[in-house]
């Protein structure tokens, strides 16, 4: 939200006489997503975040285009040696550090393997915002029914969900990560093109494993004040399904709180991915930025662009996606702004 | 002997290096081809062997006493204990610093080539004519870091505890497998005496089972060295502090981590004909991280100046350092040879295992697996490296020069011998980059070839046991490397071409299942030989073999590139294992 909207709220009472009726209808007329939109619609911040984050995602989708149809030669992650200097120590025998930029590798080429920066880092955004997309998904859903479950029905079910959710709050998430990435990985060791798709789905797994409780405490939370309500009071005394209250009745009331969850749980969750990556127990038969970043590590010296393109690429990515999903929450929540 | 990093075990002798399993395609810039460069044959020169060194060690030029030394590694520490050690990095340690045994190596700057000189005794021991008994008089006044004098008794005891298997599960076997009763004597904690070894005056007389005529070369290991009976070595606990008899001692030592050794006030050089104490303390850590490492050795500044690293240095800072910094990079070779080895069972046709050797893209693949080619990745042309008494150089493909791909000339010999699209299934770790890289470059340059690659994926901790030492796995070409734990061709040709009897006892370390019966006797004759016409004799069968069956693609020698701090002086390459010569290292 912008100063223009305190002032334009401010404002409102000294508005002209004949306009209001009209005014006063139409914003009593708006839902509560209506008007944080409306709010959001204000903030330029959150239009270049979204611009920019458009922007990556664009890269990331179009990248069989890009790499295929670059227009100073096709770029592969199949790796070149021809483009691997020996004598330097398999330093990239074009492009940086030792030789200037060339645009059939904007980003230079990997030392030792020869395969072009650029490709391999858009096919590593890819894999990562499919990662983070579909794991923020998936803890979501999870997190949504079994909040709504909890707050909703008292007694024993609201006690083991609590319960459940308490332990995986205190569970420390590299400890079981580390512990529990080989358990689904290690039955497809042997078998290539099902051990990318196993660390993939293994990933995903640990991501929701431990992703989920935030979002679940968050909406049994809002369902322990909204159940004691009267539409809810009534609905229930004209005989409306559990399930007709649970998603028609509470849900629309916390899109608010679930939209801001997931603008804040997708950038986490990115982050996370690439953390484990490069802690060797994420993504390795498929290109991934922490990947990048974990064999960038021994080059900061001699080579820093390696190092560094995917590294500022990640800050943005995540920078930008936590703004705007301050800018999101803002808009929802006026109250937390200060 | 063993490698640096304790990743795989294996049976006795012989070091499993991860040699490049797969890696990246294309063809070599010509650059890199024009280049290539060859280590020095100087192993040819000699024997390597100088009975007759006197003690004390002749004096560094130059040399001065006093400082402290640093020793950096990424690559953790296993057992101390000297029965137990034979990595690299610990045997390198113990015998340079720390513990004495019969026989020692000695670094000679003119051929820059490691000699076997005497240690505790006063030669390199008397035989029979059969090398059935093996005699060494010991010196008198050696004392241990408590005071205690070293007597027979105390190597004694030293040579029963190298039979233990199962309490030194990571030591050399040769007492086992040349010693007499060495197959049923379990060392001193479970058969108590052992009559194999008889003591007379300061004389000890070792009977063996078979010939053994490399005795003194295993008389140079920790474990042939004095310790001392009963509680003095508990095996749990002497590990952590095994008593010095060498110039320096354990002050503290936390095990796999760290190491400080100072000065011995009971070690007399005059008893010493190669050990030197010009250092005041070492301090040595295995956990630094290596980008760390190459970075205080960059910068050389403080304590950086006295430091030195056992690691390689990455070779992201290779082209830096070697411009840079030359005068204090040492690089040298290391005894291993890197191997293909296709099966012989299943490709019968040699001209396959030859077409295989042009195939094969070896810059390529030492280019993804981080070697640096020329220093950690050699071209290799005998199967003995350089360094081996004896070796002269051939080329075992004439018409291929060995280190180049040629793929023109691999699928020519294919389509003559009408094997087109032969298939090549070999094995590599799915959960490692490196290997999954250089995977990905012998995939693509095999198909270029005209063979139809078909990789076999396993784990880093699976492939040793399921693909390499597995007569049974499913592939037809393994990739290994050896390390030869002395310097003679018996250590390099009895173990890589005498038969085994594959369905009860494996591969033993011939995983091309090469058998031939002329070779086999050629090999029993050899090590009848006299001693002083085996290298010559070793050297001829190896280039016999190669040209006519040519069992083996030879793929690369390894090789070192180590760094040291501007005030170390004296290192050099030891040339027996890569590491550096602790007993000349002073600080200046």
């Amino acid at each position: 939200m912008t100063i223009a909207d305190i002032d334009s709220l401010g404002n409102e009472p000294l508005d002209p006489d004949a306009d209001l009726p009209d005014e006063a209808k139409k914003i009593a007329g708006r839902s509560p997503t209506q008007i944080a939109l409306s709010r959001l619609r204000g903030d330029r911040l959150a239009y270049v975040n979204a611009g920019i984050i458009l922007f990556l995602v664009l890269c990331a989708l179009l990248a069989p285009l890009i790499t295929t149809y670059w227009p100073w030669g096709k770029l592969s992650t199949a790796g070149d040696f021809t483009l691997v200097d020996p004598l330097a120590g398999n330093l990239p025998a074009v492009g940086p550090p030792n030789h200037g930029f060339i645009l059939a590798h904007p980003l230079g080429v990997t030392p030792n393997t020869g395969i072009d920066n650029m490709a391999y880092l858009l096919y590593g955004l890819r894999t990562d915002m499919f990662i983070g997309l579909v794991a923020t998904v998936l803890s979501m859903i999870i997190g949504i029914v079994l909040g709504l479950m909890a707050g909703f029905s008292r007694g024993i079910v609201d006690r083991v969900i609590t319960f459940a959710i308490d332990v995986f709050l205190c569970f420390p998430f590299l400890i079981g990560a580390i512990s529990l990435a080989p358990i689904i990985t290690s039955h497809y060791q042997t078998n290539e093109s099902a051990l990318t798709k196993a660390q993939i789905v293994s990933l995903i797994c640990i991501l929701v494993f431990f992703g989920w409780m935030g979002l679940a405490r968050l909406i049994r939370g809002y369902v322990i004040t909204l159940r004691e309500r009267e539409f809810i009071q009534a609905a229930q005394v004209i005989g409306a399904p559990t399930r007709r209250i649970l998603f028609k009745e509470l849900l629309p009331n916390m899109a608010g709180p679930i939209i801001v969850s997931l603008s804040l749980t997708l950038p986490a969750f990115i982050a996370a991915e690439a953390v484990l990556s490069f802690l060797g127990i994420g993504i390795t038969g498929s290109p991934s930025i922490g990947q990048i970043i974990q064999n960038a590590t021994n080059y900061y010296s001699s080579y820093p662009l390696y190092l560094y393109a995917p590294v500022l690429i990640l800050l943005v990515l995540v920078v930008t996606l936590n703004l705007l999903g301050d800018s999101v929450r803002d808009a929802f929540d006026p109250g937390t702004r200060r | 002997m063993r490698l640096k990093k304790p990743i795989v075990t294996l049976s006795a002798g012989l070091l499993f290096a991860l040699a490049a399993c797969g890696g990246g395609g294309g063809s070599p810039s010509p650059t890199a081809q024009s280049t290539l460069k060859n280590i020095s044959t100087g192993g040819a020169a000699g024997q390597g062997q100088n009975p007759n060194a006197q003690a004390p060690a002749p004096p560094i030029p130059g040399a001065k006493s006093g400082g402290t030394v640093t020793v950096l590694s990424a690559l953790g520490i296993t057992t101390m204990d000297p029965t137990d050690s034979y990595y690299l990095n610990t045997s390198a340690i113990l015998s340079g610093l720390v513990t004495r045994s019969l026989t020692q190596y000695q670094y000679d700057p003119k051929t820059k080539q490691m000699i076997l000189v005497p240690d505790l005794a006063t030669d390199l021991g008397t035989h029979s004519p059969d090398f059935k008994t093996w005699s060494f008089t010991l010196r008198s006044g050696i004392k241990f870091e408590n005071g205690q004098p070293v007597t027979p008794a105390d190597i004694k005891y030293g040579i029963e505890r190298s039979f233990d298997r199962s309490t030194f599960t990571l030591g050399a076997q040769y007492s086992n497998q040349y010693f007499l009763h060495g197959d049923t004597y379990k060392g001193p904690y479970k058969s108590g005496n052992y009559d194999g070894v008889t003591i007379k005056g300061m004389t000890i007389t070792i009977k063996m089972a078979k010939p053994f005529p490399d005795m003194p070369y295993w008389g140079a290991f920790p474990a042939m060295g004095p310790i001392p009976p009963g509680k003095a070595s508990d095996p749990a606990s002497y590990k952590n502090h095994p008593l010095a008899t060498g110039p320096y001692m354990f002050k503290s030592y936390t095990p796999g981590q760290s190491l400080t050794l100072v000065k011995n006030p009971y070690w007399a050089a005059n008893t010493d004909p190669a050990r030197h104490q010009y250092v005041n303390q070492w301090n040595m850590n295995f956990t630094t991280d290596a980008a760390k490492t190459d970075q205080i050795l960059g910068s050389d500044t403080g304590s950086g100046k006295t430091t030195l690293t056992i690691d390689n240095i990455l070779a992201a800072d290779y082209q830096k350092f070697s411009q840079q910094d030359a005068s204090r990079l040492v690089i040298g070779g290391q005894p291993c040879t890197f191997m293909w080895y296709p099966d012989n069972r299943q490709i019968t046709n040699v001209d396959v295992r030859r077409a295989l050797a042009y195939a094969y893209p070896y810059q390529a693949a030492w280019a993804a697996a981080g070697e640096i080619q020329g220093v950690t990745a050699v071209p290799a042309w005998n199967v003995m490296p350089p360094g081996v008494p004896g070796r002269v150089q051939y080329n075992p493909l004439p018409g291929h020069t060995p280190g180049s791909t040629d793929p023109a000339k691999a699928k020519a010999l294919l389509t003559k011998i009408g094997k087109l699209n032969y298939p090549i299934k070999f094995g590599y770790k799915t959960d490692s980059p490196e290997s999954v890289a250089v995977k990905n470059v012998i995939e693509q340059a095999l198909k270029t070839a005209g063979f139809d690659p078909q990789p076999v994926a396993s784990t880093t901790a699976n492939y040793s046991t399921d693909i390499v030492a597995n007569p049974k796995a499913p592939v037809n070409v393994r990739s290994v490397g050896w390390c030869s734990d002395w310097p003679s061709g018996a250590t390099w040709l009895p173990p890589e071409f005498q038969s085994t009897n594959i369905s009860t006892d494996g591969f033993g370390s011939n995983y091309e299942a090469f058998s031939n019966k002329s070779v086999d006797s050629q090999i029993q004759k050899i090590q009848l030989l006299p001693l002083a016409q085996q290298p010559a004799a070793w050297n001829a069968l190896d280039k016999q073999i190669m040209t006519k069956y040519f069992p083996v693609v030879l793929t690369s020698y390894g090789g070192v590139a180590l760094m040291h701090g501007s005030q170390v002086q004296g290192f050099n390459d030891d040339t027996t294992n890569g590491m550096p010569t602790f007993k000349d290292i002073w600080v200046g």
